[in-house]
């Protein structure tokens, strides 16, 4: 793929991460299980991106965190705190509103158009 | 035994990190690591192998570490870019001019030999260049790194240029006649009569042997003068044309005055000694004073071409 059009779509998929990762970490997860769900879920990211990214949210009180030490090797687990849930309310209602924005547009450019009768 | 390729990635990762987050992120890393090959080798690789794979997915380590305390990974960011160029830009014209001037003025007055002149000048220029270039950058670098919240001047509309005068107008064209007429009647005045003043009698301040030839290329020079501001009032504009004569005319005024000068043959060496050598000054002082009207005639010169073709450059933009 031409790399002006992956810059493109990358750009388009940054703060979606965000959201998965909110909505995901409902139930408590750690670092490598939730790069596995992501990729399963279509959110594939890199896991040098979605390491720090955890640590941020986490600075931020997105997220809050615990050492698991009963597992085969100890794991840092997180799950979404009171205000990431907000943070991921507020996010999926602009995505919801976007993605109708986008399609208002595409029916108006491309199916007839009752708006143009006025 | 020597260590694992994970145990040195993750020590590369962790060291330039703060303190207290460095135990946390060692022991996050190695068990998301571990996970990662553990899940290759579920699928049949080697260790060996699934390890290089995992770590090389990850990347360099720096970048990672940068990424875990939000340092930025560029020198100046597009906070402080602008800033920092446009101060660069002013800088790096004003102090390489003037540390190349003051030391050339500076040895002249020493009266070391031209080459020393020379070459210490333009070591000072470079040197300057050199300073200026690195400390106004390394300010910048801390600006950015210490995430100084400085809000630098915020950009409104007012800062927008009004696109200046060049030079062209009306006014110009009457101011360059007025002048050159004064300096016409001026020249003429001090040769038949004495401009200076001493004793109750007239002394000329040119020298008395430049009538004829010396003075009517002055007047010619002054006459050319007047002439390109009229061409460039009837153009409206200044050209490339009037950029070079202007140019021209500069490099002549400038050659007849340093010639007749080095020759002795510009001031009235009757009027110096009454001024100046009768009042008690110093043929040494006398020299620093012959030094500095160079310095004067060569600066105004060079001010001027360089005018010209600034206005050259704005008025030929669309």
């Amino acid at each position: 793929m031409s790399e002006p059009f992956d810059t493109h779509l990358q750009e388009l998929r940054r703060g979606t991460v965000v959201l998965a990762c909110l909505q995901l970490l409902r139930t408590p997860g750690y670092g490598y299980a939730l790069l596995e769900q992501l990729e399963r879920r279509g959110f594939a990211t890199d896991a040098n991106t979605l390491y720090p990214l955890l640590r941020r949210l986490e600075k931020q009180g997105f997220l809050t965190s615990e050492w698991n030490t009963e597992d085969s090797r100890p794991r840092k687990f997180y799950v979404t705190s009171e205000q990431g849930l907000g943070l991921a309310e507020i996010l999926r209602q602009e995505w919801r509103a976007l993605a109708s924005a986008i399609a208002s547009l595409h029916e108006t450019s491309t199916g007839p158009s009752t708006d143009e009768e006025h | 035994m020597s260590t694992t390729l994970t145990e040195r990635y993750i020590s590369t990762t962790i060291t330039s990190l703060p303190a207290p987050l460095q135990d946390d992120v060692r022991a996050e890393l190695e068990a998301s690591i571990a996970d990662a090959v553990e899940a290759r080798l579920d699928q049949g690789e080697q260790r060996s192998e699934a390890e290089r794979a995992v770590l090389t997915e990850l990347g360099d380590p720096g970048i990672l570490a940068a990424s875990y305390s939000d340092r930025p990974l560029h020198l100046i960011g597009p906070r402080f870019y602008l800033t920092w160029w446009r101060l660069l830009k002013l800088l790096l014209i004003i102090v390489p001019i003037c540390a190349f001037g003051g030391v050339a003025l500076g040895k002249l007055i020493e009266d070391v030999p031209i080459g020393d002149v020379i070459g210490a000048s333009i070591a000072a220029g470079l040197g300057a260049i050199v300073h200026v270039a690195f400390w106004v950058t390394l300010v910048f670098v801390i600006l950015e790194r210490t995430g100084s919240e400085t809000t630098l001047a915020e950009w409104d509309v007012d800062q927008l240029h009004e696109p200046r005068p060049t030079g062209a107008g009306r006014a110009d064209l009457i101011a360059s006649i007025v002048f050159g007429v004064i300096g016409v009647g001026v020249i003429l005045w001090d040769q038949a009569r004495g401009f200076a003043r001493i004793d109750g009698h007239g002394v000329p301040i040119l020298h008395p042997d430049l009538w004829p030839w010396g003075i009517l290329a002055l007047l010619a020079i002054i006459a050319l003068e007047v002439g390109l501001t009229a061409m460039i009032y009837a153009r409206r504009r200044w050209t490339t044309a009037s950029a070079v004569l202007n140019t021209a005319l500069a490099v002549v005024f400038l050659s007849w005055a340093l010639t007749l000068l080095g020759h002795d043959l510009l001031l009235n060496p009757e009027f110096l000694d009454l001024a100046f050598v009768d009042n008690g000054v110093q043929p040494d002082t006398m020299r620093v004073l012959g030094i500095l009207l160079v310095f004067g005639l060569v600066g105004i010169s060079a001010w001027d071409i360089v005018d010209g073709w600034l206005k050259n450059r704005r008025d030929s933009r669309p």
